[in-house]
């Protein structure tokens, strides 16, 4: 009890402090600008309690796991083929350098014009945020096993389709993992970015809504509840690292 | 010396073709524009060790790499019980250097892995797994991962998932080089225990030359540059080998022969070196 007390001390009064900065700058600046993490909580409630903030809640979930599904469902397969097909990898690499480096925000606009308001539109934003960490982290990944391992398979006459159950996704889910922890924090990201450019939805528009009525409690209340689904899945995320690392010393 | 018969045709037990399990005709192999070996003609019998010894570097693994149908030979031929072998083929099982264990795989998984590869029956893995973990003394090692025990004990888990699949062949890649000497003497004792329970053809490569006399029925030396076999030579000590083995004065004397043999070997290379600068 006294050891846990002391190992999470630190953690704590950091906490602690942050609460009181908060606080105290939120009492002493214009409610314009920022408000005090009490009326935050307040304006949360409230937010909470007209069944507004559940309703955004379920709708950004939607766009979310949506873009994020599809950016796990194509990112780890395809980096996996790229990875076991040097020609496709030779020949895709520098567009996915070049996609990877490029601020998504920037593909918005072309988006907008090429498919409209819609879901799907939104979906595309959030999976183009989330896709390239874990194309990039799972290539890298997938290539760094050892041509050893792959030629032990092929002694034991291992199938294709075995050598990827047995021998690349064990293998890379790791890698993988780190490439979809950076890809929950750039899905976020891009879930905003959608709900912000192409039709007002979900925390995004609970977050506009809120600007535009000068309502700063409820644009930190809103950010607030972004933020911690974005420590919540980093949490998730980390533990499933661990879990399919554990053969690793 | 002259009591040691050194023929340089392959001699064979059943040198007909019956009991032949292993058949190698003018061998050759190429990297680019780096010749490893040339001509090499091979005949293992049934249950026969032949022992392949060379300095490092000179194609033992390549060799055996071919023989396994891992990778396109450039010139010859290789049959394995009576199958010409263009790829890896059911029956023949390697134990690797490095002993190429699934790292994300427990021992058990790793022994196992050759029975699912070849489609073992759940009940039929369930059985076999446990009996050839026993058999190399891994029992109570089951659940661990590979980097929570040692080389000699992963070189075990390896030994283990190669017999499992009950090869009539077992290619053997340096298989105790990489742990230390005092494990490698009771690895190799417990390899020649194992197979005289169960006596099977086998390949056994090593660079040490004591290990190629105690191990083999008969020792190949490998030389020069391509390597070729340069001597064949016969290991007429009885068997059971144990550690009295090692006492015979026909142990050392074959001991010297080999080692004279790929002393002379190294001495011409390293004067070919010399005069080449
Ligand atoms: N995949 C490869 N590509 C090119 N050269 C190789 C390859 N594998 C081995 N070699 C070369 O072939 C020679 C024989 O290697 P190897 O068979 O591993 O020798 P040994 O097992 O006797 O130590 C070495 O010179 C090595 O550098
Ligand atoms: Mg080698």
């Amino acid at each position: 009890m006294t050891e846990s007390l002391r190992r999470h001390a630190p953690l704590l009064l950091s906490l602690a402090a942050g609460t009181a900065l908060w606080e105290i700058a939120g009492r002493r600046a214009s409610a314009a600008f920022l408000v005090p993490l009490s009326e935050t909580l307040v304006r949360l409630w409230e937010i909470a309690a007209s069944g507004q903030l559940w309703e955004q809640f379920v709708s950004s979930a939607a766009l979310f796991l949506t873009g994020f599904a599809l950016a796990l469902a194509i990112g780890m397969p395809l980096g996996m083929l790229l990875a076991r097909m040097r020609v496709l990898r030779v020949a895709l690499e520098p567009y996915i350098m070049i996609l990877y480096a490029t601020p998504m925000v920037a593909l918005i606009p072309f988006i907008l014009s090429l498919m409209g308001f819609g879901f799907a539109p939104k979906a595309l934003v959030v999976f183009l945020f989330a896709v390239f960490p874990v194309l990039y982290n799972t290539i890298e990944g997938a290539r760094s096993i050892k041509p050893e391992l792959i030629e032990v398979a092929r002694s034991f006459r291992s199938s294709e389709w075995k050598l990827w159950c047995d021998v690349m996704v064990p293998y890379t889910l790791p890698f993988a993992m780190t490439g979809v922890r950076q890809a929950i924090g750039r899905g976020l990201v891009g879930m905003v970015a959608a709900e912000f450019f192409l039709s007002a939805t979900g925390l995004g528009q609970l977050i506009m809504t809120a600007g535009q009525n000068f309502d700063t409690g409820g644009v930190f209340a809103a950010i607030l509840v972004i933020g911690l689904i974005g420590v919540g899945l980093m949490r998730v995320g980390l533990m499933l690292e661990q879990r399919f690392a554990r053969w690793r010393d | 010396m002259d009591a040691i018969a050194s023929p340089s045709v392959p001699d064979v037990k059943g040198a007909s073709g019956a009991g032949v399990r292993i058949r190698v005709r003018g061998l050759a192999k190429r990297y680019g524009a780096l010749e490893v070996f040339r001509s090499i003609d091979l005949d293992v019998g049934d249950c026969e060790i032949l022992s392949i010894v060379g300095p490092s570097g000179c194609g033992k693994t390549t060799l055996l790499r071919c023989i396994d149908g891992l990778i396109p030979v450039d010139e010859g031929e290789i049959w394995v019980n009576g199958t010409r072998v263009t790829q890896p083929i059911a029956g023949m099982a390697m134990v690797f250097q490095h002993f190429g264990l699934f790292p994300w795989k427990t021992v058990y998984g790793n022994v196992a892995y050759g029975l699912k590869m070849a489609g073992a029956s759940k009940a039929e893995i369930a059985e076999r797994v446990p009996h050839f973990i026993a058999m190399v003394g891994l029992k109570g090692f089951e659940n661990a991962y590979p980097y929570q025990i040692s080389g000699g004990m992963q070189q075990r888990c390896g030994l283990a998932r190669a017999l499992a699949v009950e090869p009539s062949v077992l290619l053997m890649d340096e298989p105790f080089a990489a742990v230390d000497a005092q494990t490698r003497e009771i690895l190799q004792f417990e390899l020649l225990r194992i197979w005289e329970q169960r006596p099977t053809t086998m390949l056994f490569v090593t660079h040490s030359i004591e290990e190629a006399v105690l191990m083999g029925d008969r020792v190949i030396v490998l030389k020069g540059r391509p390597s070729s076999i340069a001597e064949t030579i016969v290991v007429d000590l009885p068997r059971p080998r144990t550690r009295e083995t090692l006492r015979e004065p026909r142990f050392a004397a074959l001991r010297e022969h080999v080692w004279s043999t790929l002393l002379s070997e190294a001495r011409r290379a390293e004067f070919e070196v010399g005069g080449g600068l």
